[in-house]
């Protein structure tokens, strides 16, 4: 078998053993890796209510064939384990050195099972494998942390480690790498915080098994070099990702004050050009040309990295408009080891419940200090930073008075900086997302508000939703790369099955990639339903202010218009017909056969029935 | 008529500024104030008036804020 190892590394913390488990060809065309490899063992391996702060859930560290072999944009890892934010499926990818030395050291996956009896960290240097006390690095943030592991391993080593709030068990606490990567929203740094297990330190040296090496080295190269140049000549790099801030505020789509309001005059002193021009440094993942990351010097002078997402949701929707104090936001964000995301979102959801009375405190809307205090606090779960740190859902459960319905989030994980407040298409995208609110599956807003009629629920919107699902959550989370090169300069989708196919020495078509997103998608779907066997529609429905007239912005491009939640719900029904679905939104017994899920069907049968 | 015109994200580079009033014809369409401001067409551009898409073949009204942002496709 070529391009997969075919060994997972399985390591139990409460025994301290270790094992390395051989996996079967047919796994590997089934699942690919990645995310299909983290989904099928979770699927398999985690008895449905287990708690996923016990001892009992797994976190799971996934790659795909094309990981580590220098090429457009490989060095992404997936992370993934059962949510103790969603109590579903989770997982997310961050960029890391761990993806290369993963496959050197042997491995296309490691399970971590158990819980250490005190603060640990693994260390894998090819064939070995090392439990080490990470007594000195623990109750550290994560850029002590890496320096710290740097100065054992060099600066070379692959390294994900978590921060303080993964240690707290802070329900989004997330998975860091390098100087600005960070990946698992929906809390699997806590899912390694709740295993006592600090870091995981990988230097390995074995070639990847490819079916074609030679031929690879200089196609990926050569490409790597093509993506370069076409960035630069495109200039996207420039802003990186931010260049959407202003384009957002100038559509109506940007989140300000936790998402209220849709624009601001002062968006400019956050935008893309304001960042580009305090940039201190460039960061980027391994394998790539387009670094995307772009440091400043923030309020205090730390360097912090930061994208579109971080100032979105720790500026605007705090209406905290200046770049060095959303920079400290997201500095202390990456240092603790706390989602950007989630953690901009429920700072404002807590602005926005004290200021419509639906509980005290003395936090407002643009109180960047205060809103540093209230991190700290969240990080050590002390005062109202214990709430904090559990995210707006369980927040507004406990403040009641209606709030959940401006709780921003979808399946109990935040919505990331995308308002869409009458961007049906994009609303549906959040919705469907298979981890709860994240944006990476379905990126339909561009298209929808310059292809589509914006108003529109037609069923091209669904089928754009699944469309782009199929790809971003889908080819690029199970080969594992980065989707940049192809979504922001057109790298066409056909180079990832010339690569695919000289790495397996297998001759797949993007049809097959399509059937493998369908199949992972589904099977993400049954976990959820074994974890929900009431399950229904509403587990796809935006948050309730979206439909609420009075919620509707006053003036600009979309004065008086809100979602409908009728459309909504008939645009829900198109997409559950593209994938097949049934009106609960789970796939039928017919689709699994089709998929090739039979087993898995039965298993889920067992908590609720399929139609 | 006047124009006022916001380039987004890298475009700024290409042409020189964020955003500027500019002075056009009666009857410009919306790609043909590309040619005016000079935005290569080699890549695909979409293109805003007051926060609404506008087609390339609409024609601009004075006093239109016309947004000109490369296909972003997100973050």
């Amino acid at each position: 078998m070529y391009g997969w190892t075919g060994n997972i590394l399985r390591i139990n913390l409460t025994t301290k053993t270790v094992k390395k488990e051989t996996y079967s060809e047919e796994f590997a065309r089934t699942w690919v890796g990645g995310r299909g490899f983290a989904v099928k063992i979770l699927y398999d391996e985690l008895k449905p209510g287990i708690d996923p702060l016990g001892p009992d859930n797994k976190f799971v560290v996934a790659v795909g064939p094309l990981a580590g072999i220098p090429a457009p944009n490989t060095g992404k890892t997936v992370v993934a384990a059962k949510s103790p934010l969603t109590g579903g499926y989770g997982d997310g990818n961050l960029g890391t050195r761990i993806t290369e030395h993963l496959r050197r050291c042997g491995y296309d996956v490691l399970i971590v099972e158990g819980r250490a009896d005190a603060p640990t960290y693994i260390y894998l240097q090819d064939d070995e494998v090392s439990l080490l006390p990470a007594n000195e690095i623990w109750g550290k943030g994560t850029y002590a942390t890496h320096d710290w592991l740097y100065q054992k391993y060099g600066r070379a080593a692959g390294i994900l480690s978590i921060g303080q709030a993964g240690e707290t068990l802070s329900l989004y606490a997330v998975v860091r790498s390098l100087e600005g990567r960070a990946g698992g929203r929906p809390g699997m740094g806590a899912v390694m915080g709740s295993k006592n297990l600090k870091a995981i330190v990988a230097k390995g040296n074995k070639p990847i098994p490819q079916a074609d090496p030679q031929g690879m080295k200089s196609l990926g190269a050569g490409d790597l070099k093509k993506v370069g140049d076409i960035d630069k000549q495109s200039g996207w790099s420039k802003q990186s990702t931010n260049g959407v801030l202003a384009w957002c505020n100038e559509v109506a789509a940007l989140p300000v004050r936790n998402m209220r309001k849709t624009h601001h005059p002062d968006a400019w002193k956050v935008d893309g050009e304001r960042l580009n021009n305090a940039r201190v440094a460039t960061y980027g993942c391994p394998n790539c040309t387009m670094r995307c990351g772009i440091a400043i010097h923030d309020h205090e002078g730390r360097e912090s990295e930061l994208d579109y997402e971080n100032i979105g949701m720790l500026g605007p929707n705090l209406e905290i408009f200046d770049l060095e104090q959303v920079g400290s936001l997201n500095y202390m964000c990456d240092d603790y080891g706390f989602d950007t995301i989630s953690a901009g979102a429920t700072l404002a959801f807590y602005a926005d419940a004290i200021d419509r009375g639906d509980t005290q405190g003395d936090f407002k809307f643009g109180d960047a200090e205060r809103a540093k205090e209230l991190l700290t606090l969240a990080s050590r779960r002390e005062g109202v930073g214990n709430l904090i740190a559990q995210g707006s859902l369980r927040m507004a459960r406990r403040f009641g008075r209606g709030s959940e319905n401006y709780a921003m989030q979808v399946k109990g994980l935040e919505m990331a900086a995308y308002n869409c407040k009458f961007c049906p298409g994009m609303a549906l995208s959040f919705g469907t997302a298979p981890i709860g609110g994240t944006h990476k599956e379905a990126w339909v807003i561009t298209y929808e508000l310059n292809q589509a009629k914006r108003e529109s629920y037609g069923p091209e919107k669904a089928a754009k939703v699944m469309e782009l699902q199929r790809i971003r959550g889908g080819l690029f989370e199970f080969l594992t790369a980065c989707r940049f090169p192809w979504v922001e300069l057109g790298w066409g989708l056909e180079n990832y099955t010339v690569y695919f196919n000289k790495i397996t020495g297998l001759n797949w078509t993007l049809d097959d990639f399509w059937k493998t997103s369908d199949r992972i998608y589904a099977l993400i779907k049954l976990f959820w339903l074994r974890e929900n066997p009431a399950i229904d529609r509403t587990f796809d429905y935006p948050p309730g202010v979206w439909f609420d007239p009075a919620n509707a912005d006053t003036e600009g491009p979309i004065a008086g218009k809100i979602l409908e939640r009728d459309k909504y719900d008939s645009l829900l029904q198109h997409f559950y017909d593209l994938r097949h679905w049934d009106r609960r939104g789970i796939p039928t017994r017919k689709l699994t056969g089709i998929l090739g899920l039979e087993a898995e069907a039965a298993a889920a049968e067992k908590f609720g029935k399929l139609e | 008529m006047r124009i006022r015109v916001k380039m987004i994200g890298p475009l700024m580079y290409e042409v020189g500024f964020s955003e500027k009033e500019v002075e056009v014809p009666a009857d410009t369409t919306a790609e043909a104030l590309l040619d005016l401001i000079a935005v290569s067409r080699q890549r695909p551009r979409i293109m805003t008036r007051n926060g609404r898409a506008i087609a390339p073949q609409e024609v601009l009204e004075d006093g239109d804020k016309i947004a000109v942002s490369p296909i972003y496709s997100g973050g």
